[in-house]
């Protein structure tokens, strides 16, 4: 895929067999080299202060990631120059992990922005919460952003739209389908004192509809998290509450049959 | 360290009410409360506001005085609680349920209440989505539904205008004393002096009681409601069944024939329309210490009534369950009183199902209490020593036994 349309695929990578193992994600942040063509180059082997990433000699070989020695500090990242460098953290929050991925375009996205985040080929998969951009002096103008995205697309997102961030969203946009509640109402009830998904709820009636918050959980999320910062633990979720689905007065009863039986054990 | 007036501890609707009526009185009030406004049972409940489901004497005062107040609210508040008042019936399934509930309207409309009985017919008419099999009913034209955490929403917002300071995510963890008298609380967040602590933390008030050394007998109360779809309006207004008088006080003495389900969650039928055109079913209730989680089997039961009552409602959707702790005090009448031999510390809690109701007069009668005036009506049943009367005590657990 590298050489016809010039991204590489998870496929591809995990052939190359150094993405780290699931054992190794369980343990916290870690490098992941998308590095498979042999090319004359090793400032990854220096920026490593931990030995974890060695490419040895000849320079052209392709460097190995001995993951129980990288403690994911991301040093290496703004140092590869073909930017094939990630970490990658899968212990960020109980539903989301997190891409830092090197950035090189101005103007720099800034913490607590939501932006679109992208795949390896350029495709839009999610939006994502910048939580940390860092762009040291060492790092010689790559900046490293990191993106809190969904925990089951972090071996997909590598990267951001440009731009994405600066896009406005109008007080009029609709967050909540079922309920009509507009990204104002929902401002407005943050302004009142809505801290979290529930608070939010309660002010709007964002999530109370047909869907239950389905729909509009992740967006009410994100609008917390642009207006006030902050981790998902302490933003939450609405209260899981039976039933799963809609479920009429009639089956929740279980049926005509056991209403039957049910109505002849009258006491 | 700042200085108030009043600490109201809980920002349910009854810590609300009672710290924007302080402020009215002129007071400098602080609120705190461990989580958000209105986060606990104000928003796990139901929205009426009715008489039809008290008992003769002060709780049906407590209700309709309550009524008068959100009518009058509802006309100056900038914060819309969504306040209707569309009446509401008691459905009877039996002539013996009828018998009881003649006597029961005759006492309230005795006492001046507009309650009185409706036909079978006349049930008809009204709602024709009913059962057709439903012998009569009671009709309570002053009953009222409010959006529960709007109405703690409310007092808080126009308490602001007044001065009331809120602190919201804050957990008291010590009620402070000086020389045997209460004067202010520490949370995690700060420490506030006041010469007034009330604590309106409803099922929770026996942990803020403890802290200084008050046993206050209120026990969590379970309530599971059922929400449905967005529908066509099945009934216009709130409707129970008769049988719910007999879920909510033991010594209501009749048996319906029902299912053992229904029987064993001592489930009775209740159904009101919301402004967001939602129904909302009930009631159920059951100990189940701090547990706010809703079970399957109540949750069958509920729906079991409903299509009793509501034949039609088989074909409508469920979106939702919840739950809520009721404060449930012995006697079934609210804490709203003065600590003897604890000056400064007050108590409004114990509202059981009724803290929706009653959230307007207890603010009110509490602000009275406080600054010393005379109540304007006799609450001394609402006292907090009547706990501490072992003659009274052992005549409440007599007429609840069996």
């Amino acid at each position: 895929m590298l050489a016809q349309e010039g991204y590489l695929t998870i496929e591809e990578l995990k052939a190359a067999k150094d993405y780290p193992s699931q054992e190794r994600f369980g343990k916290g942040p870690v490098a992941v080299i998308e590095c498979i063509q042999e090319i004359p180059c090793n400032p990854c082997e220096m920026a490593c202060k931990f030995g974890a990433i060695e490419i040895g000699s000849p320079i052209t070989k392709l460097p190995r990631l001995d993951e129980e020695k990288c403690k994911g500090c991301g040093l290496c990242v703004p140092k590869c120059p073909g930017l094939a460098i990630f970490v990658i953290d899968k212990t960020y929050s109980e539903k989301e992990g997190t891409v830092s991925f090197p950035y090189e375009y101005l103007p720099l996205p800034e913490k607590g922005q939501c932006v679109e985040a992208v795949d390896r080929k350029g495709k839009s998969v999610c939006i994502g919460t910048v939580v940390d951009v860092k762009n040291i002096k060492s790092f010689d103008r790559t900046a490293v952003v990191t993106l809190a995205v969904p925990k089951e697309l972090t071996d997909q997102v590598r990267g951001i739209r440009r731009g994405s961030g600066s896009f406005e969203m109008d007080d009029d946009m609709l967050v909540c389908r079922c309920e009509e509640v507009t990204l104002g109402e929902i401002r407005e009830a943050i302004r009142q004192g809505a801290r979290d998904v529930t608070g939010v709820k309660r002010r709007t009636r964002a999530g109370m509809g047909l869907c239950q918050g389905r729909t509009c959980e992740r967006l009410v999320q994100q609008i917390l998290r642009q207006e006030l910062g902050g981790k998902p633990e302490e933003i939450g979720a609405n209260t899981a509450r039976p039933p799963l689905r809609p479920v009429t007065f009639a089956s929740l009863c279980g049926g005509e049959e056991e209403q039957e039986e049910e109505r002849n054990e009258i006491i | 360290m700042k200085s108030y007036d009043a600490i109201v501890i809980g920002a349910g609707a009854i810590g609300s009410s009672v710290a924007y009526h302080l402020a009215k009185k002129g007071m400098k009030v602080a609120v705190v409360e461990r989580s958000d406004l209105a986060s606990g049972t104000s928003s796990g409940c139901d929205a009426s506001a009715l008489i039809c489901d008290k008992k003769p004497g002060i709780d049906t005062k407590l209700g309709y005085e309550s009524i008068q107040l959100y009518k009058k609210y509802a006309q100056e508040f900038s914060y819309d609680f969504e306040f209707h008042q569309r009446g509401s019936i008691y459905v009877c399934e039996s002539e013996e349920e009828l018998e009881v509930a003649r006597g029961y309207a005759a006492a309230e409309a005795a006492d001046g209440y507009p309650m009185r009985m409706m036909d079978s017919y006349e049930l008809k008419e009204a709602e024709p989505n009913l059962a057709q099999d439903l012998v009569g009913g009671i009709w309570t034209e002053c009953d009222s539904s409010v959006t529960p955490f709007r109405v703690a929403f409310g007092f808080i917002e126009e308490g602001k205008k007044l001065g009331l300071e809120v602190f919201p995510y804050e957990e008291v963890t010590e009620v402070k004393m000086d020389g045997g008298a209460v004067s202010g609380v520490v949370t995690t967040g700060r420490e506030l002096r006041g010469k007034y602590v009330v604590n309106c933390c409803g099922a929770w008030a026996p942990f803020v009681g403890k802290m200084v050394g008050l046993d206050i007998p209120i026990k969590p109360r379970k309530g599971q409601i059922l929400v449905t779809e967005k529908t066509d309006l099945l009934v216009k207004e709130k409707i129970q069944e008769f049988g719910y008088m007999l879920s909510k006080f033991e010594d209501v003495k009749y048996e319906r024939k029902v299912s053992r389900r229904v029987e064993e969650h001592n489930v009775a039928f209740v159904i009101e329309p919301t402004p967001a055109q939602n129904m909302i079913i009930g009631s159920n209730r059951s100990f189940d210490g701090y547990d706010k989680r809703n079970t399957p089997g109540a949750m069958k039961a509920l729906a079991e009534r409903a299509i009793r009552f509501i034949p039609k409602i088989k074909d409508v959707n469920i979106i939702r369950a919840y739950a809520g702790l009721r404060p449930y005090s012995i006697d079934h009448l609210p804490i709203v009183s003065a600590v003897e031999g604890l000056p400064g510390c007050f108590i409004a809690a114990g509202h059981e199902g009724d803290g929706i109701c009653m959230a307007p007069i207890t603010g009110y009668l509490m602000s009275q209490v406080i600054t010393g005036e005379t109540p304007m009506f006799d609450i001394d049943r609402l006292r907090f020593d009547r706990f501490r009367d072992e003659a009274y005590l052992k005549t409440v657990a007599e007429a609840y036994e069996s």
